[in-house]
Formats: C-alpha cells, sequence, structure tokens
C-alpha cells in the first residue's frame, strides 16, 4: 500500500462564515490532483456538508470550538478526516441519510456525504470529547 | 451570495448568485418566503449560482412546499452546472418545475 502524503492540515473555528475560506483551501489542494472539475465540485460539497453537520450538531450552533481538515492522498485515494472537539459524541447512526420520496427541507446532507464517498466512517476517538469523520474517495484518473 | 429581486406584474423573479451555504441560506429563505407572501409566482434565476449546499437546497424545498400550500407557480430558472449536480444528487431535479427561459414560465402561468 502506498505511504499516505499529508496535503493539508486546517484549523478554523466552527462558524458558518469561515465555511468559504474552508472550500478555498480545498479547491487549492484539490487543483494539484489529478481529477475532474466535476468530481473536485463533488467532493467540496461532501466535506462542506460534513462540516455545516459539526457546526449544527456536534457544536449545536453555538460558534464555539475548532475543526480541523486533514486531506492526505494515499496512491489513487484522497482521505478526507475532520476533528471536532465538541461535548457530544456523534454516532453512526446519525449519518445514515433520510429516504428521498419525502419532500421537506433539511437532511440532505448525510445522503449527499455517502453519495459522493466511496467510505464515510467515524473513528472512535480516544479523547473524551469530540469526533473524528473519515471520508475516503477514489481519484478518477 | 447576491440577490436581486424584480418585481412583474404576475410573478416576481429572485436572481441568486455566488455561493449559497450554511451562512446564506437563512436569507434566501427569507427572501424567497418574503415573496411568496404576497401571493405572487416565483421564479428563481440560478443561472450564476456557483456553489449550493444542502441548506441552500434546504430553502428552495422551504419554498417550493410553501408556493404548493398557496396555490402559486414556483420554479428554478435556468440552473448552473454546479447547481445542477446537487440537485440531481438529491433527487430534487424531478420535484422541482425547472425552466429554460423566463417566456416559459410565463406560457405556464397563462396555461
Amino acid at each position: 500500500m502506498a505511504a499516505a502524503e499529508k496535503l493539508l492540515e486546517f484549523q478554523f473555528p466552527a462558524q458558518s462564515d469561515h465555511l468559504c475560506i474552508l472550500r478555498e483551501k480545498l479547491r487549492e489542494v484539490l487543483g494539484t490532483c489529478s481529477s475532474s472539475e466535476e468530481l473536485r465540485n463533488c467532493i467540496v460539497l461532501a466535506v462542506g456538508e460534513a462540516c455545516m453537520n459539526i457546526i449544527e450538531h456536534a457544536y449545536c450552533n453555538n460558534d464555539q470550538g475548532d475543526i480541523i481538515l486533514e486531506v492526505e492522498k494515499q496512491g489513487n485515494n484522497m482521505i478526507f478526516r475532520l476533528t471536532d472537539f465538541a461535548h457530544r459524541k456523534s454516532c453512526e447512526e446519525e449519518m445514515v441519510g433520510r429516504p428521498l420520496e419525502e419532500v421537506r427541507p433539511g437532511g440532505l446532507g448525510c445522503h449527499i456525504i455517502n453519495e459522493i464517498m466511496d467510505e464515510v466512517r467515524l473513528i472512535d476517538c480516544k479523547t473524551k470529547h469530540g469526533n473524528v469523520l473519515q471520508m475516503k474517495k477514489k481519484l478518477d484518473i | 451570495m447576491k440577490s436581486n429581486l424584480r418585481y412583474e406584474i404576475n410573478y416576481d423573479v429572485l436572481d441568486l448568485s455566488g455561493e449559497i451555504d450554511l451562512h446564506h441560506s437563512p436569507e434566501l429563505r427569507k427572501k424567497i418566503l418574503g415573496s411568496l407572501k404576497n401571493k405572487k409566482s416565483l421564479l428563481i434565476n440560478m443561472q450564476e449560482v456557483s456553489y449550493i449546499d444542502s441548506s441552500g437546497i434546504a430553502s428552495l424545498v422551504e419554498g417550493f412546499q410553501t408556493a404548493k400550500e398557496n396555490k402559486l407557480s414556483y420554479g428554478l430558472l435556468r440552473i448552473s452546472e454546479p447547481a445542477m449536480q446537487v440537485l440531481t444528487l438529491t433527487r430534487l431535479d424531478k420535484v422541482f418545475s425547472l425552466y429554460d427561459s423566463i417566456d416559459q414560465f410565463q406560457s405556464q402561468l397563462q396555461a
């Protein structure tokens, strides 16, 4: 297995006005990897959705705490790891999307993440607080 | 996100541009519901939307439901490629009325 190469580590406040900066950083990194524009857009969307989940559900929109995004490349796979320091622990069930037949606002974020990424899992964090979400995506090269 | 609401006789047109995320979706929701509150049909121009996430989509869905409840026409105009990607992923491209031109929307209003 190829060694993982770290492409980015970016820590930012878990606030909605920082999401645009996150997307900019992510686009910069993805621009250096061979992939289609469509795939890059999808990855930016999925990572943005995951950050939004952390802001809304882990930190409960209280504007407290940080998020760390780590991006690694391992062979043809991109690995995106999001760490939060919230008191609330997330569980795997929360990462399952709702049925799309129900046309109602909200609840689409997890569906989007699962549709785009090849693998989505919560890594058990050794610390008392916080969560680590890891997402993998194979590049179309 | 930038937005501009244009008033026509039978309907409003909401022009959107830029990126729509959790930071902007409350404003988008307010604009959409504010327009529908006046009992006018609404066409949302998405040609210049470079990014939209599920919170922005939620605002569009809420507008769709409100319009339906009030028997008003509600549609999305000239959807940009990034926005269409999200609508397709969430299968909402089959739910919303999509238009290529204002004329198409006007014809539907008169029908």
